[in-house]
Parts: structure tokens; C-alpha cells; sequence
């Protein structure tokens, strides 16, 4: 450990602790636009200046970034020459930045402006015709490229390389030509490409997904999880009039450190905003209200106690979970699941395996089935029905079993894969809700449970998966969750200390030992 | 005093290593490797005050006592003969005309720092240079000299040579070691140091071409020899290259300590008849415009040191009455706006700005405000990037400005607060 000083005020950080690290322990901001806690320092914006002070010397100037935290050091942030020299790189800086802000997405949350605002000069001197290059460039699959905004901070470029392993970006050109750039007539490929967009600090790189979109500043921002394979990365989802909009990687060190992948930022506006969804409920062949589907499931449930096999979805909440649990177990002749195979995966974040809460379905004991097995179960004599709310799994029986009765629960869009769970192929059908519909938390592929918040209303008169559960509760009078928070008491089922959704800690809860071998 | 470096540069090509061998090559690096301990040698080249004759003029003898006195791993000398600055053409003499010469030091360099790889980088414009080195080398080879077991000593010294590719910022230190990797050449921040942390992540050392071929000189003849030139400081005779408007352009062997003037008429014939001079640059175009009155300076690392400038690499340029300065500087402006690696932001965006400006004043566009806007670019540059290259663009501008100002108050339109000269 070292103790240092910071404009005055004593911190004490691990002895090789850069000095912007050190810095914002102590709340101050150093700024900085090549540096990345994630990545390796560079040094070379010089947006960082800081002052070391030794008594009876002159101040020393030097980048905190690449300059470690030794014990005694004195250090300023607001000395003379360190705030002439942070003026004098942002004017640099500014010099040939085309200044469209009005036109560019990054408008509201971008360092440049940011930091012209805190340590700029407020007026601009540069009257010589500045540079003109590419601008809106697709560069890959998602980044739009604008080398005139850029600042060359190469961030991206060792993002690309230290990061997402694959080198795809390089500096070309020199001095005043540098540009950033793919190999000549090349696109990147990378399942990592979104992050650009989020660690490049000026609007060098904007998805193309969000390009005039929205202000950022027009966005509701909640926090959440991702929740398209089982790593469950925090997210923060920016929404507007009910649509998600852009989905970003929320810092997270026990579970995607800075970043997150394709598949999720992407899939998530895909997810989240379904066309074709189906809002009515359908019983028999014929569509109602979705209240008349919960009512009449419910009667179909109750008539024939202990005889419907369910299945539960990974992709429901735990809260969910434990309702089915408790009203589905004493009703059902058996409570499975069928595990999800990964797929396509890769060694960074991406796991492959398209079952965000797969881990708390093993944790709450909902036993596994094989797709071959569930088949002869549901056709077995003492089986009368199947109640599924996982549209894949019921997929799955498609030609293997001729089902007695069959009911579905969950998000059913118009043209999906598992078609053959169309509402009009089973008896019961109760539209669900998207997970961002509803309060709740997922357990990831590490045993840790996040949060995951309500982001949009589902569509009118949708009650989803809780309204049927609830239904049931109401009609079989379990006492047990009268008034009692659902997340508490999912912690509780997990041997864990009974916190609200709302006191779960922002990096999320280990709730039992993590990555043990799962079932294939 | 007698010359001893430039004996062999009137020859037309390399001298070969048989030649070589009677004129003495190699007879001091069989001696040191056969006899001497490494230490010793750092010691010599230390108490020889032997300073680095790349333009910055550090110690050579302290720069080698950096190396790691037991290396867990490979070290490495690096030959600095990217030979860049405008005004300096020393280097390719040596390795053109008297390889051996060169080979000779790496050899006792390497050994002094145990080193058993040298990696000799050469201006990609010098393919001369490149075939008189390779040729020489493989002599060595052949004979025994080089090699897993140089000299017979059983110790390994493989020297290789690496071309360029046309950029001014590899001949700084750390580009230098980014280029030979592999990488883009742009210069690393410090620390770490190249002793600590060089080429290819080992210690390495960077030696300019000049500066070791001193060295196999000053184990064969000794401190007191060594010092008995140039000045207390700087001792040794240094290779001044003249270029401009004199009699005889080209390079010189001197003491280090003469004056400008002295090097001028005593090396280079005096200025070209007919022509006054204007101006001249002290070491290689870096080192700024000094006015006639300067011409006294004493050519010595520390006393241009005094006067605001650098000895730089010796380059001296002179400029006549006829060439307007303004044009003089532009060339040099543009020179480094396109030379700056452009990673650091205020070296990248300041060599293009003053450029920009100072194209403004040449076509006689010039704004009284421009004077303090590039001051600003100036201090907002230098000290505060990763290499000295701000302190490289602003040589040449500050100095024009301190020196020539009315020059540029000729060329002033722009109303405002402008002076008219």
C-alpha cells in the first residue's frame, strides 16, 4: 500500500495504483481520453496532466496515467500549469473536430464536450480550413466510423486487439494524416464491435443501430441484466415511448468487467422490441382477452389436479420460478425443465447458452428432462395435459408426441421458430411477458443473482406468466406469500439472507458456489 | 590534433576487411575481448567522457552501465543509423566507407554489455550503407571475427542489419526499437527505459554510428588521448556536416569546441563567395535558425546548450542573404508536420497548426494575434508529450520568431493587433 496525497487530501491505494485511479478513490476526476481501466495506457492524449509537487522544486508535470501511486507523493489537480496544459490539449484537440454536435449521437454524453465545458477555454482560435475525411463510414457489422470527429485516442484500436482478439483496427497514415482504420477494403467481424461505440469517447463511433435514434438525454435509463445466454451481464437499458433503444454494458467486475457482446446488445433490441407479437389469448381455437385464456388454463389446471406436466423456462424470472414452484408443485404431477445446450459460444463473455436463468431453475430443484424423455412423459397415461411456458421446449415435442392437451405460456411472436407451439397448436394459450416487462432477478452461469428492473409496460391487458400463477394462488388460498417480498423470498429458498429486490447490491449476490459442471 | 575518423571517406567505396586488417581494424576488439573484463571497458568509455553523438549527447559510458550486469535472458545493442535530420549525412560516411570500423565497436560494445546480438537499423534511403554493412559483416563471419565464437573467444556476437522505411521519428530511441519489432514507429513513453525494457521487451541499448566508432579509438589509444581533444565536457572530434551556401559541402572531422565560423572557413572553404550570410542552423534542423551575429558560438554541447539551441548532430546549414527565411522555415515546418508520428495530441495538431500558420505568413497572410497563438502551440506542446519531437517543430519556429521577427511583421495583412514591419 502507499499513502499519497491529492490536492491536499491524504488516500492510501495498493502501491502501483495509477494516479487516476488514485484520484477517483478520492471522488476527484482526473480527465483522460486514451486511457481505459480496462485496457493498457497508451499516455499519449494528454488530456491527464497532473503536477507532482516536491517541496523546494518545481511542480513536475506528468500523466497520471502512467504514473504510479509511491508512497509520500504529492500530487495536484488543479495547479497552474497542469490546468494550462489540459486547455492547451483540448484546444488541440478541438482544433479540427468539426464541432456538429447537433448532428451527432454522442451529443450529451461525450468527453470532448464534457471536458471543453470543465477545463476548456471557451473560445476557439483555430481559423485555418480543417480536415476533411471520411465520415459515416460502415467499418463493420455495427460501427459507423467518423475520422473527422475522431481524436485518435486508440482506444478502439486496442480494444480490438487486447480485448476482443481480433486486431481488426489499426492507426494508418501519420502526424496530422492519422486515421483510424480497417485493412483496405475490409470490414471488422467481431461479436465485441458495439463496445467501440461505448469506449470511444467522442462520437468517432456510433452504432448504427442507434444512429438518430434519440438525444441521449431524451432516454429513460434503468439497470438490468442481460439476458440472452447465461452470463447475464449488467446492462444499463435506455428506453423511449416503451422502446428499448439501446442496450450498454454496465461496469461489473465479478461478472462482464467493462464490456458485453453482439449477441446481447443487439438481440436485446431485437428481443425487447418484438413485431408480430401475439397479444390475445387463445383457448381452443379461439381468441379472447388474455384475462378469459388465465381463467379458463386456471379451471383446466384445477380439474385435473396432479395430472399436468409442467415446464418451466429458463428464461423466467426467479421470482417466477418460486410462484410456480409453490402453486404449480402441489397442482402438477411433476415440475421440470429442459436444459439448454450452449451454442456457438465464445471464451470472452458469450456463453452460447440461450438460457439466462438456467442456473436458478438447478438452484430451486426443478428437475431436468431430456427433450426425449419429456416426450414419453407427456404422452404417459397418468399425464393428462402439458403446461408449458417455454415455447422452445414445447417446440420440441412437435412430431415426437401427439399430445392429450397442451397449453403455453410465454412471448409468442407471428413467424417464430417454434411455430409448432403456435397458439392455434395447443389448447391454452396465455400471452407471457419480455423480461423487461416485469421486476425480477436471473442467477447467471456463476451462481450470481441480479437484478433485473421493469423497463417497458407490456402490452394492454397482458397479465403474463405471474398474472396466471397469481390466478392459481388466489384460487388454491396459499397463505405462504401473503404480503412477503417474492425476491426475499427467493433469497430465503437459497439459504441467503432475505434481501427486497431493491437492497440487492449493484454487482449482485453470489448465491451458491460458482461454476460447478453442469449438465450437458 | 589529428583526425581519426574520417581517415578512409575519400575512398569511392568500403573499404574490405583485408584492407581493413592492415590499417588496424579489429587488432583493438581481439585485445579488449581477449584481455579485458567488461567492466573495465565501461569504465574506459566512462572516464573517456565519450557523449552520445546522436544529437543528445548523454554519456555513453553511463548509458551502458544501465545493463544488467547478469542478464537472466538476452540483451541487445541496437545501432541508431536512421541518420533523419535534416542537414546530417555523418553516419552513411562511416558505414559506406570504413564498415569495419562500425563492427569493430559493436564488437567491443557488445561485449562490454553483454550483449550477443546487435541490431544495426539503417535509414531505408541508405542502401549503400545497408550493402557496405552486410558485405562487411559476412567478411566477418567468414574470418571468424563475428559469430558464435568472435574473435576465438567463444562468445557469441551476430550483428544484423535493419532497413527503415522512410520515417524521421524512427530515429527516435523507442520508435526505433517499435520499428525493428514490428510495430508502428512511434516513440514509448518513459519509463520504462530501454535498458530496462527494449527490443523485444529485453535491455537493450541505442548507440548512434558515430558514437561507436569512437570506441575501438579510445581502447587503443587511451583517456588521456580522448581527452586531449574537444572540450572538458565534450572531448573527442566530432564529424561536422556542412551544407548551404559554402565553398565545400560535406563532412569534416574537427575537435569538438571549434567555433561555427571556425568550421565554416577552416573546414568548408568559407561562405560561397559573393553570398552574405543570412542565417545558419547550428546542428541539424532541429536546432533552430541562429542569425550571423551567433556565428561565434562555440560548438559544444553545453555552450549551445546557453544559447537556446542544441549541438544537435553537428549538421550545420547555412543560409544565404537571398533565401527568405520565411520560406526557410516553412520547408522546415512542413518537414515536421509531416514527420510527427502524430500519437500524442499536441505534437500532432501543433506541428499541423504552426504549419498551417506559418503557410499563412509566407503568402503574406499573416495576423498580429498569430504571434501568441504560436507561442501557445509552442508551450502547450513542448515537455508535454511522450517524445522531444514539439521541442523538434518548435527549434526551427521559436527561433525564427526570437531571432527573425521582423519577418514575419513583413507579413502581416490582418489589422487587429498587428505591427507592421
Amino acid at each position: 500500500m502507499a499513502e499519497l496525497t491529492i490536492d491536499g487530501r491524504k488516500v492510501e491505494v495498493p502501491a502501483g495504483t495509477n494516479l487516476i485511479e488514485a484520484a477517483r478513490k478520492l471522488a476527484i476526476d482526473v480527465p483522460y481520453y486514451c486511457y481505459h481501466p480496462a485496457l493498457a495506457p497508451v499516455g499519449s492524449c494528454r488530456m491527464c496532466q497532473v503536477e507532482i509537487v516536491d517541496p523546494g522544486r518545481p511542480p513536475r508535470m506528468v500523466i497520471a496515467c502512467k504514473t504510479e501511486a509511491t508512497q509520500g507523493l504529492n500530487v495536484s489537480t488543479t495547479g497552474k500549469d497542469c490546468v494550462a496544459a489540459r486547455a492547451a490539449t483540448l484546444e488541440f484537440l478541438l482544433a479540427n473536430h468539426p464541432l456538429d454536435c447537433p448532428i451527432c449521437d454522442k451529443a450529451g454524453e461525450c468527453d470532448l464536450q464534457n471536458f471543453s465545458y470543465l477545463h476548456g477555454h471557451g473560445v476557439g482560435r483555430f481559423t485555418e480550413p480543417k480536415r476533411q475525411l471520411l465520415k459515416h463510414e460502415l467499418i463493420g457489422d455495427h460501427i459507423l466510423l467518423d475520422q473527422e470527429r475522431c481524436i485518435l485516442c486508440t482506444r478502439c484500436v486496442r480494444f480490438m486487439g487486447e480485448y476482443a482478439k481480433a486486431p481488426q483496427l489499426v492507426v494508418a497514415g501519420r502526424g496530422d494524416r492519422n486515421v483510424i482504420a480497417t485493412f483496405p477494403g475490409e470490414r471488422m467481424h467481431s461479436n465485441y464491435e458495439g463496445n467501440l461505440a461505448d469506449i470511444c469517447p467522442v462520437g468517432a463511433l456510433t452504432l448504427k443501430e442507434f444512429r438518430f435514434k434519440s438525444r441521449v438525454w431524451d432516454l429513460d435509463s434503468e439497470e438490468s441484466v442481460c439476458t440472452l445466454c447465461d452470463r447475464n451481464c449488467s446492462v444499463t437499458l435506455d428506453t423511449k415511448r416503451n422502446r428499448l433503444l439501446r442496450a450498454r454494458p454496465r461496469k461489473n467486475p465479478k461478472v462482464n468487467g467493462w464490456f458485453m457482446c453482439d449477441v446481447g446488445r443487439f438481440g436485446l433490441l431485437d428481443h425487447c422490441n418484438p413485431s408480430g407479437r401475439e397479444e390475445g389469448g387463445f383457448v381452443k381455437g379461439a381468441r379472447v382477452a388474455p384475462d378469459s385464456a388465465v381463467n379458463a388454463l386456471a379451471d383446466a389446471l384445477l380439474a385435473d389436479r396432479g395430472r399436468w406436466l409442467v415446464v418451466l423456462s429458463p428464461r423466467l424470472t426467479c421470482e417466477e420460478i418460486l410462484l410456480a414452484r409453490t402453486v404449480l408443485g402441489p397442482l402438477a404431477r411433476a415440475l421440470v425443465h429442459v436444459p439448454v445446450a450452449a451454442e456457438g459460444g465464445d471464451a470472452i463473455l458469450f456463453t452460447g447458452r440461450r438460457a439466462a436463468n438456467a442456473r436458478a431453475l438447478e438452484l430451486l430443484g426443478i428437475d431436468p428432462i431430456s427433450a426425449e424423455d419429456l416426450a414419453h412423459v407427456a404422452v404417459e397415461a397418468a399425464t393428462a395435459g402439458v403446461l408449458s411456458f417455454d415455447s422452445v421446449a414445447l417446440a420440441t415435442l412437435q412430431g415426437k408426441a401427439k399430445l392429450k392437451r397442451a397449453a403455453l405460456v410465454d412471448v409468442w411472436r407471428r413467424g417464430d421458430a417454434a411455430d409448432a407451439a403456435a397458439p392455434l397448436g395447443v389448447e391454452f394459450f396465455v400471452p407471457g411477458t419480455l423480461f423487461t416487462e416485469k421486476a425480477g432477478s436471473f442467477v447467471n452461469c456463476d451462481s450470481r443473482l441480479q437484478r433485473a428492473a421493469r423497463v417497458q409496460r407490456p402490452p394492454q391487458g397482458i397479465l403474463g406468466e405471474a398474472g396466471l400463477l397469481q390466478e392459481l394462488a388466489r384460487r388454491t388460498g396459499d397463505p405462504a406469500r401473503n404480503g412477503a417480498d417474492p425476491t426475499a423470498l427467493v433469497l430465503a429458498a437459497l439459504g441467503q439472507e432475505p434481501l427486497t429486490l431493491l437492497q440487492l447490491p449493484e454487482e449482485g449476490l453470489a448465491v451458491a458456489a460458482a461454476a460447478e459442471a453442469r449438465p450437458a | 590534433m589529428a583526425n581519426y575518423l574520417s581517415l578512409e571517406f575519400a575512398r569511392s567505396g568500403p573499404m574490405l576487411l583485408a584492407e581493413a586488417r592492415g590499417k588496424g581494424r579489429w587488432a583493438t576488439a581481439e585485445r579488449v575481448l581477449k584481455t579485458l573484463k567488461p567492466e573495465q571497458v565501461v569504465d574506459e568509455v566512462k572516464n573517456a567522457g565519450l557523449r552520445g553523438r546522436g544529437g543528445a549527447w548523454f554519456p555513453a559510458g553511463i548509458k551502458w552501465s544501465f545493463m544488467p550486469k547478469e542478464p537472466k535472458g538476452p540483451s541487445y545493442l541496437v545501432i541508431n543509423a536512421d541518420e533523419g535530420e535534416p542537414g546530417t549525412f555523418k553516419d552513411r560516411q562511416i558505414m559506406e566507407k570504413d564498415p569495419h570500423l562500425l563492427l569493430e565497436g559493436i564488437a567491443i560494445a557488445c561485449f562490454a554489455m553483454r550483449a550477443e546480438t546487435c541490431f544495426v537499423y539503417v535509414r531505408g534511403e541508405y542502401l549503400s550503407s545497408v550493402v557496405a554493412l552486410e558485405t562487411a559483416i559476412a567478411e566477418c563471419e567468414q574470418a571468424g571475427l563475428l559469430g558464435d565464437d568472435a574473435l576465438g573467444t567463444g562468445r557469441r556476437v551476430r550483428v544484423l542489419v535493419h532497413r527503415g522505411a522512410g520515417a524521421y521519428i524512427c530515429g527516435e530511441e523507442t520508435a526505433l526499437l517499435n520499428s525493428l519489432e514490428g510495430r508502428r514507429g512511434e516513440p514509448r513513453a518513459k519509463p520504462p527505459f530501454p535498458a530496462v525494457y527494449g527490443a523485444f521487451g529485453r535491455p537493450t541499448t541505442v548507440n548512434n554510428v558515430e558514437t561507436i566508432a569512437n570506441v575501438p579509438f579510445i581502447l587503443e589509444r587511451g583517456v588521456p588521448w580522448f581527452r586531449s581533444m574537444g572540450t572538458q565536457g565534450a572531448p573527442g572530434n566530432i564529424l561536422y556536416g556542412i551544407s548551404g551556401a559554402v565553398e565545400n559541402p560535406g563532412i569534416y572531422e574537427g575537435p569538438l569546441g571549434m567555433t561555427a565560423r571556425a568550421v565554416i572557413d577552416q573546414l568548408a572553404g568559407g561562405v560561397k563567395a559573393g553570398r552574405k550570410v543570412r542565417a545558419f542552423i547550428p546542428g541539424g534542423a532541429s536546432t533552430g535558425f541562429l542569425p550571423p551575429g551567433k556565428l561565434d558560438v562555440v560548438m559544444d554541447p553545453d555552450a549551445l546548450k546557453k544559447e537556446g539551441t542544441m549541438l544537435g548532430t553537428g549538421g550545420i546549414v547555412v543560409i544565404p542573404e537571398e533565401v527568405a527565411l520565411l520560406d526557410a522555415l516553412r520547408v522546415l515546418s512542413r518537414f515536421f508536420r509531416h514527420e510527427t508520428c502524430g500519437q500524442c495530441a499536441p505534437c500532432r495538431e501543433g506541428a499541423a497548426w504552426s504549419d498551417q500558420i506559418v503557410g499563412r505568413f509566407q503568402r503574406g497572410e499573416g495576423s498580429g494575434d498569430d504571434f501568441a497563438l504560436l507561442n501557445d502551440i509552442m508551450r502547450g506542446s513542448k515537455q508535454r508529450t511522450i517524445c522531444v519531437f514539439p521541442e523538434a517543430f518548435a527549434g526551427p519556429l521559436g527561433s525564427a520568431l526570437l531571432h527573425f521577427k521582423g519577418d514575419f511583421e513583413r507579413r502581416i495583412v490582418s489589422h487587429g493587433t498587428a505591427v507592421h514591419g
